[in-house]
């Protein structure tokens, strides 16, 4: 592996980091590469001493995820018993636009589903007209209309996809929150 | 790829944050320079000392600063701590006394000789 290859490996492994502190860690391995090129290291050697970058990676991530731990236990260090406020918010928030939106967000992946679904069955019709000779007029432009059916529906697909991981996604981590400003209250930041 | 024993020990992780301590009470250093003192005497791969560099600079037992360097980008500098001092000491008294101790119970002379 090469310099390159090894920084591109380890920027994609990072993934989800804010993109300053990725440029950091980056700056930081590249100035190692260019400090052991100086004494006359191959980039391949310099690579293969640095270790896996998967395995790099995750021990930065495993930083940040200390950082969010010592957080954590400095506010359960200011912990002074439930917060009634806290608890009120969550239910009212919920009550009034929180729930209210999940369900919108529901709502518009079943309406997705149906418009699959309804394009699916649009396409099964025409290609069963054209199969059993039913349509016999129009044949080009039928032949269009199918391509045109079968993009919206790979659109849909991939729409549905992306929809429904980011809707699982979200929500685990609203509920983290509204867990803890149950537990919490709602805090300074 | 050299022979680097899985980072995931727990024990050699916590170490490690005070072997690098240790290493730059010696005087302030720069990446490179550390992950090859590191790698030389602890088995570790030598990207290892990054995310702890990382880590205690954000919990700001090392400070850091950019000096130029005869060869090259200017190096960036990692210095230890007034923090970092104190943390240092107290733990690496703290280790010693805890490696003796676990060494009485490893060692085969008088290991074994409490249950008798």
């Amino acid at each position: 592996m090469n310099k390159t290859e090894y920084v591109t490996k380890l920027t994609n492994e990072l993934g989800h980091m804010p993109y300053g502190d990725v440029k950091d860690i980056i700056q930081s391995i590249e100035e190692h590469f260019e400090e052991g090129l100086s004494e006359g290291r191959s980039e391949e050697e310099i690579a293969a001493s640095l270790g896996d970058p998967k395995e790099l990676a995750a021990e930065f991530k495993d930083g940040v995820k200390f950082k969010q731990i010592m957080k954590k236990r400095k506010m359960s260090d200011n912990f002074k018993g439930p917060d009634g406020r806290g608890r009120i918010f969550v239910i009212i928030f919920n009550a009034f636009v929180g729930i209210e939106c999940w369900l919108i967000l529901l709502f518009a992946i079943i309406a997705a589903f149906c418009c699959l679904a309804a394009d699916l069955a649009f396409i099964g019709l025409i290609v069963a007209g054209l199969i059993t000779g039913v349509l016999t007029e129009f044949l080009v432009p039928f032949i269009f209309l199918i391509l045109t059916m079968i993009c919206v529906a790979v659109f849909l697909v991939i729409l549905l996809i992306l929809g429904i991981k980011y809707y699982a996604k979200g929500l685990k981590s609203y509920i983290r929150w509204n867990k803890n400003v149950w537990n919490y209250g709602l805090g300074e930041d | 790829m050299k022979g680097v024993l899985p980072m995931n020990s727990q024990i050699k992780k916590g170490i490690l944050d005070l072997c690098v301590l240790a290493l730059l009470e010696k005087g302030d250093s720069y990446g490179y320079d550390l992950a090859g003192n590191l790698a030389r005497k602890v088995e570790v791969a030598d990207g290892t000392v990054y995310p702890i560099l990382r880590k205690l600079a954000s919990e700001g037992v090392v400070s850091t600063y950019l000096q130029e360097s005869q060869n090259g980008p200017p190096r960036k500098y990692y210095h230890l701590t007034e923090a970092g001092r104190n943390k240092l000491n107290a733990e690496r008294d703290e280790w010693i006394k805890f490696c003796g101790e676990v060494n009485d119970i490893l060692s085969k002379e008088t290991g074994g000789k409490a249950d008798e």
